[in-house]
């Protein structure tokens, strides 16, 4: 048989899976517009939930399916409760954050009550096989297409012939207006969340059959699949998720066919940001459309940033040029860690809050920034001073490149996009073992200096950083201040509106990518050089997932807000760790996921407010 | 009024975290007086991803301790503070200054990952603070200054053996499976050199990320290249997936897999698909040696499970330390001393310690061939795999 | 010349044909009103003249160029511009900066003209960032003709001048639109019910004001449904219905074309509006 049928029934397989996870995320997005980061804890929550069914209670296998769907469907509606419901009237990122903050608490949850040790499933069916060429599968294989595609069929009849699905196509399509013709938005939301949580537990549980393995992680990967799965059948799209996922699971198994395994992400990535370029409202969108004019009634309701005198700011500034003579270096290089992380978040501000542009592949130009001036100064021994400026525009340049293709898509579409473009980067370099030392990464990379003074110890670092950080910041705010930060947010709040005055969205939105690559990459650089080791795994997806957070906590597109954020995000899980102790430490993530949701809560539009 | 409030809680929140930061950049380090505790700090994950190493590490090491403290060291205890930082470089970092600037720590255990372990060691370099990276096999780890030691599987050493173990089984052709880190890497390169001088092809190789789970196109493209022998450079988690999916696709060719995979944990993931598997391991629960079978009977009863690699491994470390500290002395000069003068510390992975000083890596460590037989680790007996036999 | 021509203009979604085969010309100077029950076609209409929809056949000559084909960025630098339907201010900017984005096209000291574009970006930035004397100097010629236009409409906006439009009134919202519009210095000025949503005093006020304009030599194309005011202002008056346009000429002549009344009447119950109120609109005497 020949090799192309065998990937594909492979892909086929792979593809089924990550179907079962799609179609929830796209439920979410298509009612609530949410990319609802917590639907890969559900997922996970689904799989433990069912371990205990059989593995405590000895249930059988239907009846673990029903507990599974019961409990996730009540989690799905606590998390619209707590997540969702408060923060409608809040800037639509606020949930978003409320998400991840969930996401956090119910992994570590996983954790504390069942253990970080991954956990086996005794097997629960047949595990008779069929041939298929080289491959075969088997009745489990068949029982996860049935539930997908059953559930799929299930969903499209119940959103076309039940008063229910009508209402929620109807917020689908226009929350306010469905609101206006007396739908119950919050209830469509809650029964959206609910089936859709049923769904992501059910289909945890069955990967967790399908991989005969349970770990508290699972769901933040199987949730990344899901999304770009999602994406290529175009977000909010039921069928469109389904063909998606199947879609990505060929081209992934055609890419470790033609590449090997180590490509497999990388290809599929590259893969999916082609399609985006091609069809950006994913491979199903119509034609080109006008989105229809947003409705009177429709606008955020903001708030006004909190402004802080001058005086406060030079005041906490000279604080903290001075705070090295009293903190000890464990505190300071805690804040050194905050500033540099205050770069990377004054970066991050400048595209997703002040350009509206939500970027989650953030790490990525950390990444360039650290290994363009790691290799300037290791192969080529430049001096740090040049290698730092050299890698700020390297990664201004790439970073601009890299996203380019993003600039057609709106809203949601961007982050994910930019997840993609993140894991481009990381998995290139880890596939360019020639130039990049692959997973054994860069060593003896030399500390920051300057004309010869070598920033080595905590507190030259911690000065280093301040300088850069408070430089970057007014750099930063004279941007924004000018017609450039003018001309951003028109583009942030609407796009169409800012092109009918003659605002090139690509030239704008390229002069913000460049600029915050270039901060990025400052702090990439510095970062490196202190830690003097980089790999592929030192700047991963979870610090974009960082960065976005302390964004939106700072309140976006605020300068002081996001260095705040930062700050608070740095410091926090230090506290924490005095606060509990060391018998408590595993409380750690939970109360941060914790403190995220209070956060988020009580100041929805961020602390200091959007800009 | 709401703008006023906002603010003013803004200060407060402010305020409140810079007091606790004064306070404690207050706590004074009081001179040690003679029986207080020896402290020793471990950097590594109890949260995230990689959360289950660090509690096997934890059962390993308190195991340790009592046996050490029933005796105490020089009439001292020996106790560990253990700081989560998820194996990321960030707070690697943040602990490394943690521990420095706490005079009662004189060594330091960690991290679990490379990125965070080299990370930190400038830090504990400069401080003259030995950085033990007992997990850390990165091969330039302990180059990073001469506090910077590890008793980790050198896989100089490991790799050729896994690939002797291979050619005893007489395998000529092998598709390789290997984890795509700095480990996985290194340990590959070593094993492929070995392989090639023992005339054993490799007709294909796989290289997956960590946080892969589904290999059903990788095994098509091994099962393509026509191996007879298939072998893993993984960790036990990644290897039960592996051998259950290549077991799935009808595909019995022999298994070797590395040391790394020796846990319980292999077995119960992998169920029957793990049965036949060859295992390459340096720590062997049928070893006759007395410690092999003390700590296992110990672990038993302490924790009512059977102890894996990493357990084991944290164990020998802890063990290690102490007899360190004895040698050398409760400091942190003391430590490094220690290091470089014991000798012959018994050991349940590699039977006995002692470091080569130029390159602070164990000698020799043992090697013992396994198969999984009934759902148990048991020796090798040297018969050779069946599917082999037949080509 | 005519300053806008439009040649047998074709669009459709799907089976609908939202504007069929619709030709007209605008003199400079000249106010044409476009008017038709809901679903006529009149914002599919602007959407085409201002290139925000793709034409499918048909042409579009704004001021002796063909500007078919060119990207909606692109027109108002030529001098056009328009109003939204249902106003779209960029809410969380103030008044103010809404007006000095309508100028963005006539900044000039910021925004060096270097072919590539890649340069360019790189100059304007350098220029934002380091602001020299003439990049300072035209911002504030810039603000101060932003606070000229915002007195023309009285004092609705002026003290508002600093807040976020999102907390603004309606009716300001569409006022902070047009005071948008004008900042670009257009030749013509495109605008999509401007009155929607006010009440009768603010009606009045806002025909004053577009009375204003149009003395001040503004080409203006109006979509309204107050046809009072439509029967005011208007030089010429097109009619459109179901995408054609089924009547075209002076506003005292359109308003007794029996198929106008047909189609309002007619298709009455499609729209929104109560009868009475068409009836009204028809009935009101100039």
């Amino acid at each position: 048989m020949n090799i192309f049928f065998d990937q594909t029934i492979n892909g086929l397989v792979i593809g089924n899976i990550y179907a079962l996870m799609a179609v929830g995320l796209a439920l979410i997005f298509g009612t609530a517009n949410l990319i609802n980061f917590a639907h890969g804890s559900v997922y996970m929550a689904g799989a433990y939930v069912g371990w205990t069914c059989v593995t405590y209670f000895g249930f059988p296998l239907f009846l673990t399916f029903l507990v599974v769907m019961l409990f996730c469907a009540l989690l799905g509606m606590l998390i619209e409760r707590v997540g969702l419901r408060p923060l409608q009237n809040s800037a639509r990122i606020a949930p978003l954050l409320a998400t991840i903050g969930i996401s956090f608490i119910l992994d570590q949850l996983a954790q504390i009550i069942f253990s970080p040790q991954p956990l086996a499933l005794p097997p629960l069916i047949s595990t008779k096989r069929f041939s298929l060429g080289a491959t075969s599968i088997g009745v489990l294989d068949i029982l996860i297409a049935s539930v997908s595609l059953i559930s799929g069929a299930l969903l499209y009849v119940f959103l076309r012939y039940t008063r229910m699905g009508w209402a929620i196509r109807a917020t689908a399509q226009d929350r306010d207006a469905a609101q206006q013709m007396g739908v119950d938005v919050n209830r469509v939301n809650q029964v959206t969340f609910a089936i859709a949580s049923a769904l992501g537990g059910l289909s945890g549980m069955l990967v967790a059959m399908y991989f005969n393995v349970l770990t508290p992680t699972m769901g933040f990967q199987a949730g990344l699949k899901g999304f770009a799965a999602g994406l290529i059948g175009g977000l909010g799209n039921v069928p469109g998720a389904i063909i998606g996922s199947l879609l990505l699971g060929l081209i992934e198994s055609y890419g470790v066919a033609l590449l090997g395994s180590s490509y497999r992400n990388l290809f599929a990535f590259v893969i999916l940001l082609v399609v985006l370029v091609l069809k950006p409202n994913g491979i199903f969108s119509k034609g080109r459309q006008l989105p229809p004019e947003p409705m009177t009634g429709t606008f955020i309701a903001s708030s006004k940033p909190v402004q802080i005198p001058r005086s406060v700011l030079i005041g906490v500034s000279v604080l903290a040029f001075l705070l090295p003579i009293i903190s000890n270096n464990y505190w300071l290089s805690v804040f050194t860690t905050a500033l540099l992380y205050g770069i990377l978040a004054l970066s991050l501000t400048l595209v997703a809050g002040t350009a509206g542009l939500m970027s989650i592949g953030h790490a990525g130009l950390l990444a360039i920034g650290g290994y363009t001036s790691a290799l300037l100064s290791l192969r080529l021994g430049l001096p740090f001073a040049l290698a730092l400026l050299l890698a700020a525009c390297v990664t201004a340049i790439l970073g601009m490149l890299l996203v380019m293709p993003a600039f057609r898509l709106r809203g949601h579409y961007v982050s994910i996009a930019t997840i993609g473009i993140g894991e481009i980067v990381s998995l290139t370099i880890l596939n360019w073992e020639s130039l990049t030392g692959g997973p054994v990464g860069l060593m003896n990379i030399p500390p920051p200096s300057l004309f010869g003074f070598e920033f080595y110890s905590n507190r030259s670092l911690y000065w280093l950083s301040l300088v850069l950080l408070l430089g970057l910041a007014l750099l930063q705010w004279q941007l924004v201040r000018s017609h450039i930060g003018r001309t951003l947010r028109a583009i942030r709040e609407d796009e169409v509106a800012a092109q009918a005055y003659g605002i090139n969205l690509n030239r704008y939105k390229g002069i913000a990518f460049a600029a915050s690559g270039f901060i990025a990459g400052i702090a990439g650089v510095i970062l490196t050089h202190s830690y003097t080791y980089i790999n592929n795994e030192t700047f991963n997806n979870t610090i974009s997932v960082l960065a976005l957070t302390m964004v939106i906590l700072g309140g976006r597109g605020n300068i002081i807000g996001s260095i705040l954020g930062a700050g608070l995000l740095i410091v926090i899980p230090e506290l924490l760790r005095d606060v509990l102790g060391e018998s408590f430490i595993v409380y750690r993530m939970l109360l941060y996921g914790l403190l995220l949701v209070l956060f988020v809560r009580w100041r929805p539009q961020g602390l200091l407010g959007t800009v | 009024m709401k703008l006023h409030r906002a603010s003013r809680s803004v200060g407060v929140v402010a305020l409140l975290a810079l007091l606790i930061i004064m306070l404690s950049s207050c706590g004074s380090n009081s001179a040690q007086s003679s029986n207080e505790p020896i402290v020793i700090g471990v950097s590594g994950p109890l949260t995230g991803t990689n959360a289950q190493y660090g509690e096997q590490w934890k059962k390993g090491f308190d195991l340790a301790l009592d046996e050490i403290n029933s005796k105490g060291i020089n009439g001292r205890k020996l106790e560990y503070i253990f700081e989560d930082t998820q194996a990321d470089p960030k707070q690697a970092v943040v602990v490394a200054n943690k521990f420095v600037a706490n005079e009662k720590i004189i060594v330091e255990l960690g991290d679990f990952a490379s990125p965070a372990s080299m990370a930190a060691s400038p830090i504990y370099q400069r401080a003259g603070l030995v950085q033990f990276g007992f997990t850390n096999s990165h091969p330039d780890f302990t180059k990073g200054g001469d506090y910077m030691w590890s008793n980790s599987l050198t896989q100089d050493d490991s790799a050729p053996l896994h690939a002797d173990y291979v050619h005893a089984l007489g395998l000529k052709k092998i598709g390789v499976f290997r984890l795509n880190t700095d480990w996985g890497k290194t340990t590959y390169d070593l094993f492929a050199q070995r392989a090639q001088e023992l005339g054993i092809e490799i007709s294909a190789v796989e290289a997956y990320l960590p946080e892969e789970k589904d290999f059903r196109s990788a095994i098509t493209n091994i099962k393509n290249s026509n191996p007879d022998g298939i072998v893993f450079i993984s960790y036990y988690g990644d290897g039960a997936l592996l051998a259950q999916q290549i077991r799935a696709q009808d595909i019995h060719l022999p298994i070797v897999a590395n040391g790394s995979n020796y846990s319980p944990k292999f077995i119960e993931l992998g169920g029957d698909a793990v049965e036949g598997v060859y295992l390459s391991s340096n720590f062997a629960p049928t070893d006759p040696r007395p410690e092999v079978q003390e700590y296992l009977k110990k672990f038993r009863e302490k924790y009512n499970e059977e102890s894996d690699y990493f357990a084991a491994h944290a164990y020998d470390t802890m063990i290690l330390i102490a007899a360190a500290i004895e040698k050398g002395g409760a400091t942190r000069e003391g430590v490094k001393k220690g290091l470089e003068t014991v000798k012959d510390v018994p050991s349940v992975v590699y039977g006995k310690v002692t470091f080569n000083t130029e390159t602070r890596r164990v000698q020799e460590p043992v090697d013992v061939r396994l198969v999984i037989h009934n759902g148990n680790f048991e020796v090798w007996d040297g018969s050779l795999p069946a599917s082999s036999a037949s080509n | 010349m005519s300053l806008l021509e439009v040649k047998n203009l074709t669009r459709s979604f799907g089976g609908l044909t939202a504007v069929n085969d619709v030709s007209f010309s605008l003199e400079e100077g000249e106010l044409i009103s476009v008017i038709g029950p809901n679903g006529a076609g009149k914002t599919t209409l602007f959407n085409l003249i201002t290139r925000f929809d793709q034409v499918d056949s048909g042409q579009i000559i704004f001021n002796g160029e063909d500007i078919t084909n060119l990207g909606p960025e692109l027109l108002v630098g030529r001098g056009m511009a328009r109003t939204f339907q249902h106003g779209r201010v960029f809410g969380n900017l103030s008044v103010l900066d809404n007006v000095l984005v309508g100028a963005h096209s006539r900044l000039s000291a910021v925004r060096p003209r270097i072919p590539f574009p890649l340069l360019g970006a790189l100059g304007e930035t350098l220029l934002a960032l380091l602001r020299p004397k003439r990049v300072q100097e035209e911002e504030e010629a810039l603000r101060a003709e932003a606070f000229e236009i915002l007195a023309l409409f009285n004092d609705r906006l002026i003290p508002r001048a600093d807040q976020p439009t999102y907390s603004l009134s309606y009716a300001n919202r569409r006022r902070t639109e047009i005071a948008r519009a004008l900042a670009s210095r257009p030749k013509l000025l495109l605008l999509d019910e401007p009155t929607a949503g006010m009440n009768p005093t603010e009606t009045a006020e806002m025909l004053e004001l577009i009375r204003l304009l149009k003395n001040q030599g503004i080409t203006i194309l109006l979509i309204e449904h107050k046809l009072s005011l439509v029967m005011q202002l208007s030089d010429r008056v097109i009619v459109m219905d179901e995408g054609h346009v089924i009547a075209h000429g002076l506003p005292e002549d359109v308003r007794h074309d029996p198929r106008v009344i047909e189609a309002y009447l007619g298709h009455s119950s499609q729209t929104s509006r109560p009868e009475s109120e068409l009836e009204e609109d028809l009935q009101v005497r100039v």
